[in-house]
């Protein structure tokens, strides 16, 4: 089920908060109605957390993660970090990157077991995520766009990349990163994917002009109509579909990799 | 990887079908969710369309407003432009009145024009249609192009000229031109040197009276120029007045109209003055019984006896005014006819030390008759003319004959009893037809002048006897004027004087007796063929010929000059016929434009 939210006035939510299948991190709003739309959604299931990088609210563009890890860049404080690592699952690693491209949420996507990085970060900040995130890392642009954190966006269930990325290009992708990809848009066409829409395994917020077109087309690919609240709710026919998808998917990667 | 490549197939199905072949990956539009190629708002052209209205801001509707006088249409600001339908001026024109179009200050998106195209509407339907094609940036760097009918209602609007014309009471200025003498040779003239300098431009009408002719003026800057054309042509002195129409307190503007009353002076080319002994002092000690030879802005005047000219200057003429002693009035002169002349050799100042030109004298003693003593009796008269060098036996002139008059002025008729006076003046000599006493003189000349279009004033509107006398005497004053430019040289050179149709007819054997003439006599003054100017349609009836044009065009309305269209593409526009006309729609929808075209200009 997607939600709509605003932050303030903007439809560019992916801004301000980062979400993933562990964890939620939402910037500090004057009002509580951004947090509080996240903590209705997910409070059940995963910890929902204020949280700020380098006293700035942008969560959603700083700082990247998934369900093992998440990593913040050098400008963190270490009282952030330190409010960080208190507020989050002992399970979750929280690591400084040393990257000149500080703004990890747009250079980096992932999931559980892929993520797809700009072509000119560091070595060493590769390395840092494919051990703190426990992903394989691909050098990817999408679309023609070198920032894939704010032209693509994927779960382990699906993606959406930039409208403008051809055929081929996603059936690459798709193929790189194991889940069915489609292009699409948000926030009444926008090709910010990154800024308009978060999405975990089982819950996703879009910007407050995304159109029902475009939710249906998130939901479809995400595989969230059904789903409910995923981990613990009712299986649809999807969510089995997607269920099995899952576990094939570990066989295959076990096999392949 | 076969089966990781099966697996998206599968997994991606139920929007397989958005995605097309090629490159380029179908996207779902953003609204109704039709697939389409990705743009740059990723919405389809109808959704945009509707969302966003190109046409916002422009008028559909506009008025032209065009004068039924003279077809003009209205600019702005009171300027009127003649242009023909589906020209190139007439869409500028229209363009100019869509509002909306241009770009205002401050406003950021701007509309560019890519195509205007005329639309056939029905003739007499007072409407004009145009067909623009518009872009405008609707979303950052989507350009939506779309087609619309903009409607010119024409409206009907007196321009101020035909206003004027069809209005009395409109002139803001009136320049009263008066001069007091009992003939109108003046003003023929003046109304000659009127065409020549095209001075009544601007001038709303002109009507003329008993002794002068009034100009009526939009405003006082035309009457202005007109004044100071007179003040180059003739001797004169003017008085302005003005009078208050209406005033506004508030903004202080009040509303005057101005008369200006032009006096030409009362001395006319071929009157006869005796000049105040101070004058005639003043201007060389000129003999005080002199001639007007012409005049321009200053009098000028000739010694009958010894061929010394002298300049009255305006001024000096206005601070003593004088009348002439003879007026040039037909009944004052006699016609003579020249039975011999001798050359008369003058007496040089030997003190001056310019000798070396040797000087022509142009002096000449005449022997000559009066015309209606030939046969009855003998009497001869023999004077100095300066006329002389014209004449020779047999020629037929125009003089004085002071023997047999009355002079005004005291001194001069003392001067005429005691005989110190000369017998006869000679004025001018007579050419052609008239010289020899033809009755249809006046229509074989070969020369003829344009008129201007006076309107006559209402003290002319008399009626009967007098009404008939007064076309007489206008008739005799322009036979005057006529003969006067035919024996004068430098009159005709500040006139246009143009061939008549006698010309034309009898071409070559007029030309051929002109020259035999000429060799003999060596007169300069007789009128010949290449000083006439050609092209001389004068238009007697302008006003039929006009009709008979209006009425040929209102008849047979198919049978324009100008076909449907062709003025359009002579100008290079887009034409949409009548039978195209009908399917084209008031506003196509729009379509997105991957770039700008090329703006339209106008």
């Amino acid at each position: 089920m997607a939600t709509r939210v605003a932050f303030e006035n903007t439809g560019e939510i992916g801004v301000f908060a980062a979400l993933t299948n562990g964890y939620c991190l939402t910037g500090i709003n004057r009002s509580e109605n951004f947090y509080s739309v996240f903590e209705a959604e997910l409070s059940a299931h995963i910890p929902v957390i204020h949280a700020t990088v380098a006293g700035c609210r942008f969560v959603g563009r700083t700082t990247v993660g998934n369900r093992r890890g998440l990593l913040v860049p050098n400008t963190t404080t270490d009282q952030e970090l330190a409010h960080l690592r208190n507020s989050l699952p002992d399970s979750v690693v929280v690591q400084r990157v040393e990257e000149r491209l500080s703004a990890l949420g747009n250079i980096v996507c992932c999931n559980d077991h892929v993520a797809l990085v700009h072509p000119d970060i560091d070595r060493e900040t590769e390395d840092v995520i494919s051990d703190v995130l426990g992903v394989e890392v691909f050098r990817q642009i999408v679309g023609g766009q070198a920032l894939v954190g704010s032209y693509c966006k994927f779960s382990n269930q699906g993606g959406m990349v930039h409208p403008r990325t051809t055929v081929e290009d996603i059936e690459e992708l798709s193929s790189l990163l194991q889940v069915p990809l489609v292009a699409g848009t948000v926030n009444r066409g926008s090709d910010v994917l990154g800024g308009g829409l978060i999405v975990n395994d089982w819950a996703s917020f879009v910007g407050l002009d995304t159109t029902s077109t475009e939710i249906s087309v998130i939901e479809n690919i995400f595989r969230l109509s059904g789903a409910g609240g995923g981990s613990g709710g009712q299986l649809g026919a999807q969510g089995q579909q997607s269920n099995i998808v899952t576990n094939m998917r570990s066989s295959l990667i076990d096999q392949l990799s | 990887m076969e089966m990781s490549q099966s697996l998206h197939t599968f997994a991606a199905d139920p929007l397989q079908s958005t995605m097309a072949g090629g490159t380029a990956a179908t996207i779902l539009c953003c609204i109704c969710a039709t697939p389409i190629a990705p743009n740059p708002s990723n919405t389809c052209p109808s959704c945009l369309a509707s969302q966003s209205d190109v046409t916002r801001g422009i008028s559909t509707e506009a008025q032209l407003h065009q004068c039924r006088g003279c077809s003009r249409w209205h600019q702005d600001a009171g300027k009127w432009i003649g242009c023909e339908l589906e020209s190139r001026e007439l869409m500028a024109l229209c363009l100019t009145n869509v509002s909306g179009l241009k770009k205002r200050k401050g406003e950021g998106d701007r509309v560019r024009l890519v195509d205007a195209a005329w639309v056939w509407t029905e003739p007499h339907s007072m409407r004009l249609k145009i067909r623009l094609t518009i872009q405008r940036e609707v979303l950052t760097g989507t350009i939506l192009q779309q087609s619309f009918i903009v409607e010119f209602v024409v409206r009907n609007q007196q321009c101020v000229e035909c206003q004027a014309a069809f209005r009395t009471g409109s002139w803001k200025s009136l320049v009263q031109v008066r001069q007091r003498v009992n003939h109108k040779r003046t003003f023929l003239y003046l109304e000659q040197l009127i065409l020549k300098h095209g001075a009544h431009r601007g001038c709303l009408s002109i009507e003329t009276f008993k002794d002068g002719m009034d100009f009526y003026f939009p405003d006082r800057g035309k009457a202005g120029r007109f004044i100071s054309f007179l003040e180059d042509v003739v001797p004169m002195k003017v008085k302005a007045s003005k009078k208050l129409i209406g005033t506004d307190d508030k903004s202080n503007v009040s509303n005057y109209k101005y008369t200006n009353l032009v006096e030409i002076a009362g001395v006319c080319k071929d009157d006869l003055l005796f000049l105040p002994k101070k004058l005639a002092r003043s201007i060389g000690n000129i003999n005080r019984l002199v001639l007007v030879k012409n005049i321009s802005n200053v009098i000028n005047v000739i010694d009958p006896i010894t061929g010394q000219t002298g300049i009255i200057e305006s001024d000096a003429y206005w601070r003593d005014p004088f009348r002439p002693v003879i007026t040039a009035a037909r009944t004052r002169l006699t016609r003579y006819v020249v039975l011999g002349k001798d050359a008369v050799f003058l007496e040089r100042n030997h003190s001056k030390k310019a000798v070396g030109r040797k000087q022509r004298s142009k002096l000449a003693t005449i022997t000559a008759a009066r015309e209606s003593d030939l046969g009855m009796n003998d009497s001869q008269i023999e004077d100095r003319s300066h006329l002389g060098y014209l004449l020779k036996s047999g020629d037929v002139c125009l003089g004085y004959d002071m023997r047999d008059c009355q002079l005004v002025d005291d001194e001069a008729e003392d001067l005429r009893t005691a005989g110190r006076m000369p017998d006869i003046v000679v004025v001018r000599k007579l050419y052609g037809g008239v010289a020899a006493g033809e009755a249809d003189a006046a229509r074989k000349r070969m020369f003829k002048l344009q008129k201007l279009d006076i309107k006559k004033g209402e003290e002319n509107e008399k009626k009967g006897k007098k009404a008939r006398k007064d076309v007489e005497m206008e008739r005799a004053d322009e036979e005057d004027f006529m003969q006067e430019l035919e024996a004068d040289k430098e009159m005709r050179t500040r006139v246009n004087v143009f061939k008549s149709e006698v010309v034309a007819a009898t071409n070559t054997t007029e030309d051929n007796d002109g020259d035999a003439e000429e060799g003999e006599d060596e007169d300069d003054q007789k009128i010949s063929l290449d000083e006439l100017l050609d092209n001389l349609v004068l238009d007697a009836k302008p006003d039929e010929d006009d009709e008979m044009v209006a009425a040929e065009e209102s008849a047979i309305p198919g049978m324009m000059l100008v076909r449907e269209g062709e003025r359009a593409a002579r100008d290079n526009i887009r034409y949409i016929g009548r039978d195209e006309a009908l399917n084209v729609q008031a506003r196509d929808t729009a379509v997105v434009s991957s770039e700008w075209g090329k703006e339209f200009e106008s």
